[in-house]
């Protein structure tokens, strides 16, 4: 034998499938912005696009990213990520956004 | 919901100075001072912005409850298992070298204070004891910001209609994303290396009977407590995955620095499913079915972190004032959340007695937590963070693999004598450390985890 064994079956949803696992609400209106696009047309590396676990931030051909906000997971982390402090992160309106059964 | 419970959702809370004080976020911390509060006869407004305690929480994770069990009765609470065995694993890309604790002593009551849970029920149940004990609760109401008087702070805004509510008192417990601390320039947004981001899924087995039973060689309600770190965990980030049992069903995920996570060529998720694939891991997770994704920031920044946390008018306390201890071995925030928020309880219910809110009147809160052990392993381990820096790639991807192939060679099967094994096993390690005066340094630098 020369390789690992296959490992068994063990399912990798996509992102679409994983997000049904989760509940939204009503989203009502984007609890996510930036600040100053000009910065994000500029910003070279898009850390906000890379730490989203939930692909909500997409690279845009204008150079700002787009911005998915009904899949947040509000996890923050985009916030968290940008260095020139351009992620405009507010809570969704009350009764809004993500709802976990389990957390 | 359960129905004892009384949440009260009004469309125009006119609450103004009906309250002594006001809790910002009914996680551990903020319901653990609520429940402390109402115990010593303040009436206490406990404000969370989810439509139930627990319903924008996310975990590991493993509940310790040294604090909790002291505040209230802890029979019903909905705990998953007890942890029976914890074990940790280095990866390699293809290797795993673990080591496994399974004390007899944690089969027995009250099992050394570790408990799995899910955060949607068990926050839920931990709010009830707070409201039991007269607090009232208010779900899915966002506090927006702080009232302030001069320099004093004398309430919140919320987002209700007319939603302003004053108290003399005000608790903040909005976990790591604290908006309204920081919003009120009560405390810095922490850096990306000093926080973590957690991916993590809840698994379901088709077959469900007995099956984590089998799987995790458990019986009853006992459960185990994995973790994982180096290159097959995370990459070479900062980090670590792990693996929970709950009652039926386990929780997977994946925590590292969202410095590292920008860095990295693969998003969070994708590192999740490596982690799941892991030829380690796999087996655990065999056919079972994603029921839930979720995700989550860790504040690890630690000791050097911890903001000021008593203001005229206001404490900060749990994930807010950055109380986790997470350095590899341990991953603690839930009794540190529980033991500050009991502190700050302690505190504001003393000053309220005396009718003063000042600052000075609330300093009680950080002096007892500095003799706590929050503080104590905080600054215990601050040194820890910067020695692991510095020694990453070693720790993260060539002592796993040395390990491995130290394993490996010790127990080769040839024609050779065991000594040539052992000798290529210690220079297996060795080669890795540097040396013996590698390793030396290693023990050195690392001697406090033990002393
Ligand atoms: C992936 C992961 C794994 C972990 N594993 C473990 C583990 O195994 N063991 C352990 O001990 N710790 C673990 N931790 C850490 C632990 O979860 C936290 O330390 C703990 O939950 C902190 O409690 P808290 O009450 O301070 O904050 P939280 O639990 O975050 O609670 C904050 C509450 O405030 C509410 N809120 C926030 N803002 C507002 C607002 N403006 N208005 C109203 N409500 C608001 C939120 O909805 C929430 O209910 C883990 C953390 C993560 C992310
Ligand atoms: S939000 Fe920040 S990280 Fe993202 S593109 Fe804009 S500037 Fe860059
Ligand atoms: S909060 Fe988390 S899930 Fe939401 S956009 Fe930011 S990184 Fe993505």
């Amino acid at each position: 034998m020369s390789a690992q064994p296959q490992t068994p079956d063990v399912t990798n949803d996509s992102m679409e499938d994983r997000l049904y696992t989760v509940k939204y609400d009503d989203p009502g209106e984007s609890h996510l912005d930036v600040k100053v696009p000009d910065i994000c047309a500029e910003c070279e590396t898009n850390d906000c696009v890379k730490v989203c676990p939930a692909n909500v931030w997409r690279e845009g051909e204008d150079g700002v990213p787009h911005i998915a906000y009904e899949n947040c997971l509000e996890c923050s982390s985009c916030r968290f990520a940008c260095q020139y402090d351009n992620v405009v992160w507010e809570y969704p309106e009350t009764g809004g956004g993500v709802t976990f059964k389990h957390g | 919901m359960s129905p004892e419970l009384e949440t009260d959702t009004p469309d125009e809370p006119n609450y103004d100075d009906e309250f002594d004080a006001i809790v910002v976020g009914a996680g551990l911390a903020g319901s653990a001072a609520a429940l402390t509060m109402a115990n010593r006869g303040l009436e206490v407004l406990l404000v969370e912005r989810g439509t139930s305690p627990g319903a924008k929480n996310v975990f590991g994770g493993v509940l310790y409850t040294p604090t909790i069990r002291e505040l209230t009765d802890f029979e019903d609470a909905p705990l998953e298992r007890y942890v029976a065995e914890r074990r940790f694993s280095m990866l390699s890309d293809e290797d795993e070298t673990a080591v496994s604790l399974r004390p007899g002593e944690w089969h027995r009551e009250p099992h050394n204070d570790s408990y799995t849970v899910l955060r949607g029920e068990f926050d839920e149940w931990f709010a009830e004891q707070a409201v039991a004990n007269g607090a009232t609760l208010v779900t899915e109401t966002t506090v927006t910001g702080l009232v302030r008087e001069r320099d004093r702070i004398v309430g919140v805004e919320t987002d209700r209609p007319d939603g302003t509510i004053r108290a003399p008192y005000v608790v903040l417990a909005e976990g790591g994303n604290s908006l309204v601390s920081e919003g009120a320039n009560l405390k810095e947004t922490e850096s990306r290396e000093n926080v973590a981001v957690a991916a993590k899924e809840v698994l379901e087995f088709p077959e469900r009977d007995g099956v984590i039973e089998d799987r995790f060689r458990l019986v009853d309600d006992a459960g185990v407590s994995y973790h994982y770190f180096g290159e097959g965990a995370v990459g070479d980030a900062f980090g670590g995955g792990f693996v929970y049992t709950n009652e039926d069903t386990v929780s997977v995920g994946v925590a590292y620095r969202i410095e590292d996570a920008v860095a990295a060529d693969q998003s969070p998720e994708e590192t999740l499913n490596a982690f799941k694939t892991h030829p380690a891991v796999a087996p655990l997770l065999r056919n079972a079915r994603t029921v839930e994704y979720s995700a989550k920031t860790i504040p690890e920044g630690g000791a050097e972190s911890i903001p000021e946390l008593v203001h005229d008018g206001a404490v900060i306390v749990g994930d807010a004032a950055g109380l986790v201890l997470n350095n590899g071995v341990h991953l603690e925030g839930t009794n540190m959340a529980v033991e500050s928020g009991y502190h700050a309880g302690t505190a504001i219910a003393r000053a309220a007695e005396r009718d003063r809110t000042g600052a000075d009147a609330l300093r009680a809160y950080p002096d007892a937590l500095e003799q706590s052990f929050v503080v104590q392993n905080l600054e215990r381990y601050a040194w820890m963070m910067d020695a692991v820096e510095e020694d990453r790639d070693l720790l993260f991807e060539d002592l796993p693999r040395a390990f491995a192939d130290a394993g490996t060679e010790y127990f080769r099967m040839d024609r050779n004598p065991k000594e040539v094994h052992a000798e290529n096993a210690k220079h297996a390690v060795l080669d890795a450390l540097g040396g013996w005066t590698g390793a030396a340094k290693l023990a050195f630098r690392y001697r406090k985890m033990v002393t």
